[in-house]
């Protein structure tokens, strides 16, 4: 045994030391102890030598000794970059991540802390710290995804990152719910919303609710006319049962929709009247719906789970009310809660009318002031929580203050959400506007705002999870330039068009059809056989056209053309005067300029992109608009300029194809480079996503094809589009040879 | 020209003929919803060519059953489908030993011998066939066996009636507006909950409870047409679930076998489904 180290850490380090030996092999002993004589000498003080000293060993049997070394060194780099008291902490942190992982995914975890330590080590303290919290929300995966997202959101800002992991701003708890792989809105939400609308047709949308609600607001469903809102998760439930829960949820405000036509006015009403009222409408309206639905009775009462023997506080008397009004087999002793369901009760004929509400809760209101019971209106939560927070009931008319006082009982929000949930489908994030940053080309002309139409997800290839709402869409009125310079590119290529025109025109993708009386076929005409048979027997020649097959003859196919304008589409073509946005415009009316006269639908657009929050999209032709003068002169009108953020540019463009009702759908895609953008630095990141988006599209019937222009870019096009999905051009004329290709591609 | 509005047709008495596999002999159960059945017999007095037109599996071809055996008709009815062709459909010639033998398909039959003929679901076959009804439509009243170098003149008791789901047309597959226009048309939906509930109480052998429980299920996935289902579930569905229920299967299995895993492939639409299905037990 060698000699121990000089006791930086003392002698009680020392004989931890030797004492940690024991958990290591042989072979590593002298590792062991050079690890710990290095962290000793460094300098970073005792406590980190000793927390490392100390918890390093118990690290070696629960996971693995290499690993306990791995931490060593990383406990060093922790100490430089973010200081000692993190790296105090970090033994410790890792030995409870080693009982709870085992060998192999504790070397995950502590790449993901290397990672944390590297990219955000002022955040590494507070990451640390809340390591127990974090654990029990999620696994490693959804902590690996939430990592990498915070990063991302932050953009290089230090501030934000330290609000986000120290779980300060509302968007890190949002996101960590969402990754938490609990069951949540978002996993949710396509099978809550056909439930809603199946229960009595057409219905509100689903909505997330926002992460800046207040607290109390994201605890509880809600709904008003325009929107459905429902909590990003319900905390503390098992995954069967948060399930249940949102089912119940929408089947109550389904119930609400329904049977609650009008809003009660508020009327002077006090809070806790306000939510006595709502308190018998959630029950009415839940026995309305249960008489025509029955098995919703299944659904709501499990979740009335309080008891007689609890206090006689406002909540619990509430509680125990709501169970009796739903459940006629419940026994409460309290007189006040018995009176309740005797009145409700004696109501049953009337239960179609919304006013027995108002009456009965208004009586019950002034019992429970004679009874003294204390009712707090700042506290007071909706119970079930699958029950909404009765927002959408009342009518706070204009006055304010009754408005505050109101909202403060019905859900204790002391501040509404700020979005307006009436635009067109969108959630708006409230999203930290990204400071002017480097990079970003600059545009000659002034842009007018374009108008948010749509968010998109994200896909991120390191954690293979999409990032929901991540891209923000908006769409830009085009500019008109000089149509008349389109028009002569065209007629400069007249003959060119006519071979497009052609060529098209002998594109086979349709339908197949059936031909008979072929003399090649798969299988017999038999009408034709019989007649040959005939000739053969009447002594004449049979004809030999006795097959028959099943060919396409035609075309039925919709085009959208999607032109790339960023900031690269400026630079000229190699060996060529024109730009490469020239020759995009030019190929884009030719074959316009094809299409329309062959009557083919198609739809040209154009995109950009300045940062995920403004992906630019711009209608130069919709398909039901006529290829005209003014169609080439936004063609004309087209500017370089800004990133290219293929896969939301693709997934927008999708949305709209896949309205058309023809046979086969083509996505066009003309562009000059790799997918890129200013705010990521990955290059890989952009071109997985657009690979996915790809994915998602032939998963949907449309097919996909790249024009890359000039570009040096063909490998990533080829992974974006396919091994035949793309194809390289540099000057119009090769278009006539893409068109055959593609056709080929499609008509198999 | 008027023909006898009775239901006794003077070929009807004559047994032994080529029609006989195709008379109904017992009453098909049929519920009437609206006027149908009035409007059914005052098109065969003067034997309009009909269209029945409405969703799958609501009673189009049990109505015609009903009909052609309260008229005393015989039925000849063909299921059509894409790989059909004309001669499916008026006949050919077929080889023995001696030589040829023309053989009449099931429209010549009905034309020449006095029955309706039910083309179900025609939109399936292409265009190419249907085109042999065009002379049928009109007042000629004749079906050129081109063949055969015959025309034969339809029998005064013929008469043509086809089914069309207009739900699930594209542009490819309709049939054309000149066809369209030599009928009279028919709707046919889903009968009103009680009358529904009537009927797979009758046919599945359920009591009326479970019977109008189904019909409630049914509204169910009926919401969810064009929000991710094409249609929802049909009458005979919900018989076939009733069926399955009364051979003692549970009631949710039975209602996934028959009303849910059939119309949708989607998992998030399956998972609605089964809960909207549980909402209604």
């Amino acid at each position: 045994m060698t000699a121990p180290p000089p006791g930086r850490g003392g002698a009680r380090s020392d004989e931890a030391l030797e004492a940690g030996e024991a958990a290591f092999p042989a072979d590593l002993r002298r590792d062991w102890t050079d690890m710990c004589r290095r962290i000793g000498g460094a300098g970073y003080g005792a406590t980190v030598l000793d927390a490392y000293v100390r918890h390093a060993p118990a690290i070696a049997r629960r996971a693995s000794p290499q690993a306990a070394l791995a931490l060593g060194d990383l406990v060093s780099r922790t100490a430089i970059r973010s200081g000692r008291r993190a790296a105090a902490l970090l033994p410790e942190v890792a030995a409870e991540a080693a009982s709870a992982f085992g060998d192999k995914t504790f070397d995950r975890w502590l790449a993901l802390v290397r990672t944390m330590v590297t990219e955000a080590p002022e955040s590494t303290p507070s990451f640390l710290e809340q390591m127990p919290y974090l654990l029990r929300q999620t696994d490693l995966g959804g902590l690996e995804s939430w990592l990498r997202i915070g990063i991302r959101l932050a953009g290089g800002d230090r501030e934000r990152r330290l609000a986000f992991f120290s779980l300060q701003s509302p968007d890190s708890l949002r996101w960590l719910q969402r990754e938490s792989g609990q069951v949540g809105f978002l996993g949710m939400e396509s099978r809550l919303k056909p439930f809603l609308a199946a229960l009595w047709g057409d219905a509100p949308p689903l909505r997330e609710t926002p992460p800046n609600a207040s607290a109390q607001a994201r605890r509880r469903p809600g709904f008003d006319g325009d929107v459905v809102r429902l909590p990003t998760a319900f905390a503390g439930f098992s995954p069967a049962d948060s399930e249940r829960l949102y089912r119940a949820a929408v089947a109550h405000i389904a119930a609400h929709l329904r049977f609650s036509r009008q809003r009660f006015v508020l009327g002077g009403l006090k809070p806790v009247q306000v939510a006595l009222v709502s308190l018998i409408e959630d029950a009415r309206v839940e026995r309305l719906a249960i008489r025509e639905l029955p098995g919703l009775a299944r659904l709501f009462l499990p979740f009335h789970t309080v008891k007689p023997s609890a206090a006689s506080t406002a909540p619990a008397l509430f509680a125990r009310l709501a169970r009796a009004l739903a459940d006629p087999g419940y026994q409460d002793p309290n007189p006040w809660v018995e009176k309740g369901r005797a009145a409700f009760d004696a109501a049953n004929e009337e239960w179609q009318d919304q006013r027995i509400s108002r009456r009965i809760g208004d009586l019950l209101g002034n019992d429970l002031g004679q009874m003294r019971v204390q009712f707090d209106p700042k506290t007071y939560v909706v119970e079930p929580p699958y029950r909404d927070d009765n927002m959408g009931l009342w009518d706070f008319g204009s006055d304010s203050a009754a408005l505050g006082e109101a909202e403060e009982v019905v859900s204790s929000a002391s501040r509404r959400p700020e979005e307006d949930d009436r635009r067109p489908p969108d959630r708006v994030e409230q999203e930290w506007e990204p400071d002017s940053a480097t990079g970003k080309a600059e545009i000659t002309r002034e842009m007018v705002d374009g108008i948010l139409v749509a968010r998109y997800p994200e896909f991120d290839y390191v954690t293979g999870r999409d990032q929901a709402d991540w891209t923000a869409v908006k769409e830009y009125a085009p500019r008109k330039g000089d149509g008349g310079r389109v028009m002569r590119l065209r007629q400069e290529r007249a003959d060119l068009a006519g071979r497009l025109t052609a060529l098209i025109r002998s594109a086979r993708v349709s339908r197949a059809e059936r031909l008979r009386r072929q003399p090649e076929g798969e299988f017999l005409d038999i009408d034709a056989c019989i007649e040959a048979t005939i000739s053969r027997r009447t002594g004449e020649n049979p004809s030999s056209r006795i097959h028959a097959r099943y060919e396409r003859r035609n075309r039925d196919l919709a085009t959208l053309l999607l032109l790339d304008v960023s900031q690269s589409t400026a630079a000229q073509v190699r060996g060529g005067r024109q730009t490469v946005l020239d020759v995009e415009s030019q190929a884009a009316a030719l074959l316009s300029q094809a299409m329309a006269s062959l009557g083919d639908p198609f739809a040209i657009a154009a995109f950009c992109s300045d940062r995920r929050e403004d992906v630019r999209y711009m209608r130069l032709k919709d398909f039901d608009q006529p290829f005209d003068g003014l169609v080439e002169a936004r063609l004309a009108g087209l500017e370089s300029g800004l990133s290219t953020r293929l896969g939301a540019a693709l997934r927008h463009a999708g949305e709209d194809l896949a309205k058309q009702k023809s046979y086969r759908r083509l996505l066009l895609v003309v562009t000059d480079g790799e997918p890129s953008d200013v705010d990521v630095e990955d290059r890989k990141y952009l071109v997985e996503d657009a690979r996915k988006a790809i994915h998602h599209l032939h998963r949907r019937g449309i097919d996909t094809f790249c024009v890359g222009l000039d570009s040096s870019a063909e490998s990533a096009l080829g992974r974006v589009f396919g091994e035949h999905g793309s194809i390289s051009i540099s000057v119009v004329e090769r278009l006539t040879q893409l068109l055959p290709k593609l056709y080929l591609v499609m008509s198999r | 020209m008027q023909y006898g509005a009775g239901t006794a047709k003077a070929h009807d008495s004559a047994t032994g003929g080529p029609l006989d596999d195709f008379r109904i002999t017992s009453e098909p159960y049929y519920r009437p919803v609206a006027g149908e059945v009035a409007l059914f017999e005052a098109a065969h007095s003067t034997r309009m060519p009909i269209m029945l037109k409405g969703p799958t599996g609501c009673g189009k071809t049990r109505f015609v059953e009903h009909m052609a055996w309260k008229l005393g008709c015989p039925l000849v009815t063909v299921s059509c489908h894409e790989d059909m062709t004309a001669s499916d459909l008026v006949g050919r010639y077929l080889l023995d030993a001696e030589g040829t033998v023309w053989h009449d398909g099931p429209l010549t039959l009905a034309v020449r011998f006095g029955a309706i003929c039910y083309l179900d679901e025609i939109v399936e076959a292409r265009q190419d066939t249907t085109v042999v009804i065009h002379s049928l439509t009109d007042d000629r009243r004749i079906l050129p066996l081109e063949k055969k170098n015959e025309v034969v003149k339809a029998h005064p008791d013929f008469q043509l009636v086809i089914s069309y789901n207009p739900g699930y047309q594209s542009v490819l597959k309709d049939l054309k507006e000149s066809t369209k226009q030599r009928f009279a048309a028919i709707g046919f939906s889903y009968p009103e909950a009680a009358v529904e509930a009537e009927i797979i109480a009758s046919e599945a052998g359920v009591d009326r409870n479970i019977a109008a429980m189904l019909v409630r299920i049914a509204e169910r996935t009926r919401n969810l047409k064009g929000h991710g289902l094409e249609e929802g579930a049909s009458t005979r569905m919900l018989i076939n679930a009733g069926l399955l229920i009364k051979r003692g299967i549970a009631v949710e299995a039975a209602c996934e076998v028959a009303l849910v895993l059939p119309i949708t492939d989607d998992m998030d639409m399956r998972d609605a489904l089964q809960a909207a299905v549980a909402a209604c037990i």
